[in-house]
């Protein structure tokens, strides 16, 4: 039982650790939404070829505290028949799991809260905590566009699940441990995860751009569809605790990528001071931040068919073959980096080659049909 | 110095388990009942912890309160679900079914209560490299046979609810 | 201070009767699908519980968690049956719109 500082009692400095490392995590989590709310705007704007924000504070730097603001001093509107309790859980529900996420995440040399040995499988049952979530809030709004949103949603959110477990079962069956401290010293130096198993980047990349409903897969809560979906609702700070809980999943499943799969907390100069580690970390996680937010400017909505015909059709499969040559690999040979690696570049390449060309074929076969149909149907008219 | 620490997160998740399970039992509202399961299924899972099964308890979240609520919340909204009273909440089967609960019950939780501890001592240390060496070394050929049951589970339920296309 | 082994026994056995109290008195299909869950998993507590407090194979063998084994079964068989009762539910609905087990008790139309 450590003495606290000042001569604190141990059960006083105890629970006031806990109340500090909360308090810290909470702090942490929603000024990074903040800053990451700030820059999707300025990236998107300079992207689109305009501004953004500018207004207020120096380059804008204040908008999203003006918005903060504006959305605490909204009226609290709720629709008379929507179910209350539900109603009010439900972004609680969604932004709880979350900011539990961050306990596992190691952030430098010993900057851990909690080094789980199920480390892997605790952010990814923490992942699966947000669907239900989502359920409530479309159900509780009583509302059938909300009720279809959040149906719609959960069922993308549950199949793009399977793909991110896959991708990550990967990583530790080469690595041979779930939790996130070994991942991550098992990368020393230049040679990352990402150059021996970029396969399973590659299902992971895709399946968190699912997870956590940004484009091209965000759907559910697309202003142009479905009248923004299970949010229709919430209104005020309502809906900025989804937003926030959107925000900070990103940052989890951007920290989980860079952990896994690019070093982690790993970087030049980290033996000689071990704060540096902090700084890696959090840059390697903001380059995936801004990789996220570069793919939302850039590609357009998958509808939810091609959406669940994608997973189910292609990721998956692919994610299967990975794990079934991966386990082959590391049983059979001793140093299993160079097969595992040219196994899984040629799967990338096939994802990359084949999908465009059997699109195509698809999209061809499609055209000739609609052709016939509409001659068909010219042909019926004519007397 | 933290010793009441266990004793009472065992009370918070029993409390947990069995308020949940009665109201489950008891309520009316669905929607109510299907999210007191999932805070049942919580409950368990904290059990499973206390019990020092860490990977068994993160199954049972990811599993049933991932998975088994969602499942059951879309059964309810697929069904309408009639709130009408439609005769006596707890109809004539009921002092049978109480009747017969107590008289299995009663034995039951008397010798539930009265287990002694096992003087061998027990396992120690986490849970995922003794359960994952049973699983996949021992018993692989029913591990097999789980993978096959759920495919067979999965395709018979999309036949199940396929509809007739003409 | 532990708590005892009997302990988590009895709440796993209260958490089974209540289930299985669940499944004779009420009439909702989705309702009985859910006390039947309650029941697997008090079964999975007892199974864990003793797997962990109480193994065989000697006095303290860390590999032994037979228990625990058969509870990833359990969950297994759980997710499945959860998914064929409601397949059947919803099939059966579409037939007669009723999830009431007291009209869905004839076996024609």
């Amino acid at each position: 039982m450590p003495i606290g500082p000042f001569g604190i009692d141990p059960v006083i400095w105890a629970v006031l650790r806990l109340v500090i490392a909360v308090g810290l995590a909470v702090f942490l989590v929603l000024n990074g939404a903040l800053a990451q709310i700030f820059l999707e705007r300025k990236i998107q704007a300079v992207m689109q070829d305009r501004v953004g924000p500018y207004h207020t504070g120096p380059f804008g730097l204040l908008q999203t505290f003006a918005d903060a603001i504006k959305l605490l001093s909204k009226e609290d509107i709720r629709a008379k028949l929507t179910d209350a309790p539900f109603f009010l859980a439900a972004p609680a529900i969604v932004f709880s799991p979350m900011l539990a996420s961050f306990v596992v995440l190691p952030f430098g040399r010993d900057f851990v809260g909690a080094n789980l040995n199920v480390g892997l499988l605790y952010l990814t049952t923490l992942g699966s905590m947000t669907v239900l979530g989502i359920v409530i809030a479309g159900w509780a709004s009583n509302n059938k566009y909300s009720l279809m949103g959040g149906l719609r949603s959960a069922g993308q959110l549950i199949s793009y699940e399977v793909p991110q477990i896959l991708a990550l079962v990967t990583v530790v069956l080469y690595v041979g441990s779930l939790s996130l401290v070994d991942i991550t010293n098992s990368q020393p130096g230049l040679l990352v995860n990402a150059l021996i198993l970029p396969m399973a980047f590659v299902t992971y990349l895709i399946a968190a751009l699912a997870e956590t409903n940004r484009n091209p897969f965000d759907l559910p809560e697309a202003e142009s569809e479905l009248v923004a979906g299970f949010l229709t609702e919430y209104s005020g700070m309502r809906w900025g605790v989804f937003f926030l809980a959107e925000y900070g999943e990103v940052t989890v499943v951007s920290a989980i990528m860079a952990t896994l799969w690019f070093g982690g907390w790993h970087g030049p100069g980290v033996d000689a001071l071990p704060v540096l580690g902090v700084l890696w970390f959090t840059l390697k996680t903001y380059v995936f931040v801004l990789l996220f937010m570069w793919i939302r400017a850039t590609l357009p909505r998958l509808r939810i068919d091609q959406l669940m015909g994608f997973c189910w059709k292609v990721l998956i499969p692919l994610a299967l073959v990975n794990i079934m040559a991966s386990a082959v690999i590391i049983l059979a040979f001793a140093d299993p980096r160079l097969p595992l690696a040219i196994v899984n570049w040629l799967l990338v390449g096939a994802l990359v080659v084949g999908l465009p060309f059997t699109q195509r074929r698809r999209l061809l076969r499609f055209r000739s049909r609609t052709r016939e149909s509409v001659a068909l149907r010219d042909v019926r008219l004519s007397p | 110095m933290f010793d009441f620490l266990e004793p009472l997160f065992f009370a918070l998740f029993a409390l947990g388990i069995i308020g949940a399970g009665a109201c489950v039992v008891v309520l009316r509202r669905i929607t109510a009942q299907a999210l007191l399961m999932a805070l049942t299924f919580a409950s368990m899972a904290g059990m499973f912890l206390l019990l020092g099964a860490e990977t068994i308890a993160l199954f049972q979240v990811l599993i049933y309160v991932g998975a088994i609520t969602i499942l059951i919340l879309f059964g309810v909204m697929f069904t309408k679900q009639d709130d009408r009273p439609y005769g006596l909440f707890f109809q004539e089967q009921t002092p049978w079914a109480a009747a017969l609960t107590l008289v299995i019950a009663l034995p039951v939780a008397f010798l539930a209560l009265s287990f002694k501890d096992p003087t061998t001592a027990s396992a120690k240390g986490g849970d995922l490299i003794p359960l994952a060496a049973s699983l996949f070394r021992d018993y692989t050929f029913p591990f097999e046979v789980a993978s096959v049951l759920l495919l067979a589970a999965l395709v018979g339920a999309i036949v199940l609810v396929k509809r007739d296309e003409q | 201070m532990t708590v005892p082994l009997g302990a988590f026994i009895a709440v796993s056995a209260a958490l089974f009767f209540i289930g299985a109290a669940g499944v004779l008195v009420r009439r909702n299909a989705v309702v009985i699908l859910m006390c039947v869950e309650l029941m697997l998993n008090a079964s999975n507590l007892a199974l864990v519980a003793f797997s962990r407090r109480a193994g065989e194979l000697g006095a303290g063998n860390p590999l032994d968690q037979r228990g625990s084994v058969f509870v990833v079964f359990v969950f297994v068989v759980a997710a499945a049956e959860v998914a064929v009762g409601l397949a059947i539910i919803l099939a059966a609905y579409r037939n007669r719109p009723t999830v009431n087990v007291d009209e869905i008790h004839d076996l024609k139309g």
